[in-house]
């Protein structure tokens, strides 16, 4: 089964001097994410919503197996994180901004090494680099070395390298970040695209906008909570305002309540 | 296997492609090696041409005339002064400044002396800080032995030399002329190999594993399929081949320079005292020692948060390397106790002695190299633990 499964994780930072100051706290230990759980299911986009510092990009890190959750599992497509991250990392395509390309090789030269590095056959490493690169816009820029690229375009050059093995399951992390409104409806059309293929698809933003016309699912993270998750329409449902941006506010305000008493 | 391969190429791909890199790790070592080794020699070479070209300036008194004769039939390089007693100060003080090189004065009395048996005391005067008038005080104290044993010569005759030493012995010289040469590259190799293979991977491997760390680009390779061993083993081979290259540009260097550095010496010396099989021996050697350094450096760089910390942290290493090499630099001779050859590095500098002097032993050659490779196994188990660990890859 394609699915993806989350369940119950929990991940605990411990933060250095340097981060307890910068976050303005005492404690040694930050819980990034405090059992989590959510199914994405092939064929839909998934939606992680969520503040700035909520736990998003922890969560999908630990589904890319970067790093491991201190408790609880993730399935996916029947592999453990915990116990079969290779066979994860051949599944998935992730897409992070901590995920950086070398500045000194060009974007084709690293298509086909990270290619290389999923087992697939040159001949087919050649034929996704050209759909891909074609469709965004690198074309023009596969020699030139990462390091001369705009930011915009490594963002693409990035895009383009994690799908180079056709994973069943696409991981973003704010994935339009960085990117003009013509690229970014590239970049979104193509999800919907990967979506209509029967991939299981996440992604990760606190654009609410994004959501709203992308998302078949969404989870409303804050604080490494889950507040609610469900289909957009019931979301939207349980509601009488019916607006997602209502919604989020009104679960970070209750969060908040709920923090100071 | 292919992950490795991959990784490898792409990794020595890295540094061929980049000029700046190729010229740094790989041409300047060399470079610079040969243009220091051969001012070095230069500078030599030209200082005993300088002395030898020297016009010796010379003060005389009373020089009997059958040494003046000898003297005249030497074609020295000197000007002669006849010496002044009134003169006595100021000739001591040109001494002192370097104007003047020597004063020899024989005693008024030196022909009556020598015929009346009495002992005749000859005076010399020059001034040791003195280049020339070191030189020029060493070319007629010479003289003046031969006189002297000319003179005793003619008094004595053959009774003279009491006894004499070698005169009909063609065995009086036993040595091993391949030896002794390879004594001298036993002594001063084995130091600059260590040193060229440390600082060959120096120049890359902080970059290459601290420096993908720093930028976030080691995270890319990390989500990849591919084994942690893997990355861990591509990148060394790699960057000990690397380091391999950067090591011969320098012992290249060397090699070149030797001529002009040994042209005061006269010597011929040339590494073709060895055989097919010692140089075989070598490289296998150095190929297990630039793993082991090469595993040393990438584990501090994976440890590393960055560049500059990994770079700190390999200094210590470094020198402890340079003061094992320095310290057989002065024996030239290789242990003979069997556990030194399980100590890394200090082994290779062992064995590379035994090998330069012709004296391998089989077992410690052999326990050189399976340590060696024993360390580089256990130091990539290490390089894939840290690989695997979150805590030291995506450390802030
Ligand atoms: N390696 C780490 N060490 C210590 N704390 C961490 C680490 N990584 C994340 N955190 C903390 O965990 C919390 C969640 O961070 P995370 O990056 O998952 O948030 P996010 O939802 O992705 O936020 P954003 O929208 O800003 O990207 C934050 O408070 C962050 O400071
Ligand atoms: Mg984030």
């Amino acid at each position: 089964m394609q699915t993806l499964e989350v369940k119950n994780i929990v991940k605990t930072f411990k933060l250095s001097k340097k981060q307890q100051k910068l976050e303005k706290t005492k404690e040694k230990l930050k819980v990034a994410v405090n059992d989590l759980s959510f199914t994405a299911y092939p064929g839909e986009i998934f939606g992680l919503l969520g503040p700035n510092g909520a736990g998003k990009t922890t969560c999908l890190r630990a589904i890319s197996t970067l790093i491991k959750p201190d408790s609880g599992d993730i399935i996916v497509g029947g592999s453990s994180v915990v116990k079969d991250s290779m066979d994860v990392r051949g599944k998935i395509g992730f897409l992070t901004s901590e995920l950086k390309l070398e500045d000194h090789f060009t974007p084709s030269y690293l298509f086909t090494y990270f290619g290389k590095l999923h087992g697939i056959d040159e001949e087919l490493i050649e034929e996704r680099k050209t759909v891909l690169f074609s469709r965004f816009g690198i074309d023009n820029f596969r020699e030139v070395k990462v390091g001369d690229l705009s930011t915009g375009m490594k963002q693409k050059a990035s895009i383009a390298i994690s799908l180079v093995h056709n994973p069943e399951f696409v991981i973003f992390d704010e994935p339009t970040n960085g990117l003009d409104v013509l690229t970014a409806r590239s970049v979104t059309d193509y999800l919907v695209e990967l979506k209509n293929e029967g991939k299981t698809v996440i992604l990760s933003t606190h654009i609410l906008s994004v959501v709203d016309k992308l998302c078949d699912k969404v989870g409303i993270i804050i604080n490494g909570k889950m507040k609610i998750c469900d289909t957009l329409e019931n979301v939207k449902k349980s509601h009488p305002s019916n607006d997602l941006e209502e919604i989020f506010f009104d679960l970070i305000e209750e969060d908040e309540l709920g923090g100071n008493a | 296997m292919k992950n490795i391969a991959t990784v490898f190429r792409k990794e020595f791909y890295r540094v061929v492609s980049d000029k700046r890199l190729i010229f740094t790790t790989i041409l300047l070592p060399g470079l610079a090696i040969y243009l220091m080794y051969s001012f070095l020699g230069g500078a030599i070479g030209n200082e005993f041409e300088d002395i030898q070209s020297h016009e010796m300036i010379v003060y005389v008194g009373n020089v009997p005339d059958d040494f003046s004769d000898y003297l005249d039939t030497l074609d020295l390089n000197v000007i002669y002064t006849d010496y002044v007693a009134s003169e006595h100060d100021e000739i001591l003080d040109l001494i002192l400044i370097g104007e003047v090189d020597l004063l020899l004065r024989f005693p008024t009395t030196f022909d009556s002396d020598i015929d009346g048996g009495i002992l005749s005391d000859v005076l010399t005067y020059y001034n040791p800080g003195e280049k020339y008038s070191e030189f020029s005080y060493g070319v007629y104290m010479t003289e003046l032995n031969t006189y002297r044993q000319s003179v005793a010569y003619d008094r004595y005759g053959e009774a003279f030399y009491v006894f004499t030493t070698d005169i009909n012995n063609d065995e009086h010289i036993i040595i091993d002329e391949d030896k002794a040469i390879g004594q001298g590259f036993a002594m001063l190799l084995p130091m600059l190999i260590i040193m060229f293979l440390f600082s060959g991977a120096m120049s890359i491997g902080p970059d290459s594993i601290a420096g993908e760390k720093e930028r976030g680009t080691i995270a890319t390779l990390l989500v990849t399929p591919v084994k942690r061993s893997e990355i861990a083993i591509g990148k060394v081979l790699s960057l000990s081949v690397i380091s391999l290259f950067s090591a011969s540009s320098s012992f290249v260097g060397i090699i070149l320079s030797l001529p002009k550095l040994l042209q005061g010496a006269g010597e011929e010396i040339s590494m073709n005292i060895y055989s097919m099989g010692d140089f075989v021996m070598l490289f296998t050697v150095l190929l297990a020692t630039v793993l082991v350094i090469v595993g040393i450096i990438s584990i501090i760089s994976a440890y590393a948060k960055t560049i500059k910390e990994a770079s700190m942290l390999i200094l210590p290493f470094y020198f402890l390397s340079i003061v094992m090499g320095m310290s057989t630099m002065f024996s030239g001779e290789a242990h003979s106790n069997i556990f030194i050859y399980l100590v890394p590095l200090y082994n290779s500098i062992n064995i590379i002695i035994s090998i330069l002097t012709f004296e391998v032993v089989a077992t410690q050659y052999i326990l050189t190299i399976v340590s060696s490779l024993v360390y580089v196994v256990i130091f990539i188990i290490i390089l894939n633990r840290l690989f695997e660990s979150e805590k030291i890859m995506f450390s802030k």
